[in-house]
């Protein structure tokens, strides 16, 4: 019972390893296109990649302060909203990224056939 | 339909309200900077989002419950409050090896025997020879001088921590200028070298200043006390083994590669110690007097509620000086140990390749 446990806590740990950067590659994916904190938390659940609040938010202002997103607050159905969507830089980056995404799985992929 | 429109705005109103609070409570806990409110107002426009969204799912206003439900699934104020703000910490990982270290040697190496050597029989003596209160006075002082060291131990760090002087991060080094991979052999680790040089300038400082401030080892009985003539003839020597101590620190920190100096040199030093206290006891046994190292002060020679007094520090300080010489002949005995196994290894190692190469 302990040891099972204890597996699904490594196996919990590894997973928020294996999501933390992929969240990154998804949410500047995702900011190609314009969008606020919420309806980018819903995009993103939609899509099988559900994120927190606590987690989002923190990672948006990160993103932003090294210069792969800008973000502007504007009026939109009478309510403040911050929207945020990819820089030029940003998207280099994410250019840079999928490609290495790219590299990861084709030899993840190559591993696991020879195996 | 006016009805409904009332029943609207009265929960628009609580949910605003709800939102409000939960907020003031998550703002509690986060620091106080510039990006608070900015965070503040996305983290409530999304859950202002959720509640309108969730209205739309049920098809009526929610009520304080479901409302409730959407905060307790975002998490409590405290939570949320941990994982939207900065990341921090008082000692971070570079420095915690440090910490850890000059903690663990300040209060068991230096304050533990510093209470039972003298505080504790300075307490007995002045506690007219009441054991029970003496002893519990005694514990008593150790545990809050425990608390105070530890905690300004911690402050200095955090304040190092803070102030951003991360110990070595910034010095200059080459890879080619590395010491040799030792087989078999501890490594000495640099942040034990520098608190190990550290602690040995602090040790000469103290006793340095020892002759003007005799507080600093007799505490509130050097008031009373005066060092004798012996402790004065041993003073210098004492100084300098501790200038040695420091030399060879200075050495074990500059010169890493020589791995046979953190061997040699302890053993050295120990049989120096040795000389030394040996000197020290034949001179004890040739002084007739009742009191070798400290006599009361001349105000109150005269007085006898001290005589037992002197008579305690002077009791400790010879089963202090016992308890050295004993722990020196343990240490050098091990000393010698490692060190013939480490020339022994070097001999075989040399001797496996010198067969090697007639091979």
């Amino acid at each position: 019972m302990a040891t099972g446990t204890a597996s699904s806590e490594v196996f919990e740990n590894l997973r928020m390893e294996l999501r933390r950067g992929c969240l990154i590659v998804a949410v500047l994916a995702q900011l190609r296109c314009e969008q606020y904190g919420y309806t980018l938390r819903k995009a993103l659940a939609d899509d099988g990649l559900a994120i927190d609040e606590g987690t989002l938010y923190p990672l948006l202002r990160r993103l932003e302060t090294q210069g792969l997103l800008v973000s502007q607050w504007r009026e939109e159905d009478k309510r403040n909203k911050r929207f945020y969507r990819l820089s030029a830089e940003g998207e280099l980056i994410l250019k840079q990224l999928l490609a290495e995404w790219e590299s990861i799985n084709a030899s993840l992929n190559k591993i696991l056939q020879e195996a | 339909m006016s009805k409904t429109s009332s029943r609207d705005s009265s929960s628009s109103r609580n949910s605003a309200e709800l939102i409000d609070r939960y907020l003031q409570a998550v703002r509690f806990w986060l620091p106080k900077s510039h990006r608070q409110e900015d965070l503040m107002a996305e983290l409530g426009e999304d859950l202002r989002c959720q509640i309108e969204d969730k209205e739309t799912e049920l098809g009526h206003p929610l009520d304080q419950a479901e409302m409730a439900a959407i905060l307790k699934r975002c998490g409590s104020p405290m939570m949320v409050a941990g994982r939207i703000g900065p990341q921090r910490h008082l000692i971070g990982p570079a420095l915690f090896p440090i910490y850890e270290f000059t903690v663990k040697m300040v209060l068991l190496w230096i304050l533990v025997p510093v209470f039972v050597i003298i505080v504790g029989p300075v307490n007995l003596a002045n506690s007219g020879g009441d054991w029970a209160s003496a002893v519990l006075n005694t514990f008593g002082d150790l545990w809050s001088g425990l608390f105070i060291a530890a905690g300004i131990i911690t402050l200095v760090f955090a304040m190092i921590e803070r102030t951003n002087v991360h110990l070595g991060a910034e010095i200059k080094w080459d890879p080619l200028k590395l010491p040799p991979v030792r087989t078999g052999e501890r490594k000495p680790s640099p942040p034990k070298a520098v608190c190990q040089f550290g602690f040995n300038v602090f040790g000469l400082a103290w006793l340095l200043l020892l002759p003007k401030y005799p507080v600093l080892i007799l505490g509130p009985a050097a008031a009373l006390l005066r060092a004798t003539p012996l402790l004065h003839t041993f003073y210098l020597p004492f100084v300098l083994l501790s200038v040695v101590a420091l030399l060879r620190s200075g050495i074990i920190l500059a010169r890493p590669q020589w791995t046979w100096f953190p061997l040699l040199s302890p053993l050295l030093q120990s049989a120096l110690v040795l000389i030394l206290l040996n000197y020290m006891i034949e001179a004890l046994a040739k002084t007739p007097s009742a009191y070798p190292f400290v006599v009361l002060q001349d105000a109150v020679r005269d007085s006898p509620k001290y005589f037992k007094l002197a008579g305690i520090v002077n009791l400790s300080i010879l089963v202090s000086i016992a308890c050295v010489w004993f722990a020196v002949c343990i240490s050098a005995i091990v000393q010698t140990r490692v060190f013939l196994r480490h020339v022994r290894k070097r001999t075989s190692a040399a001797s496996g390749i010198a067969s090697v190469g007639v091979r």
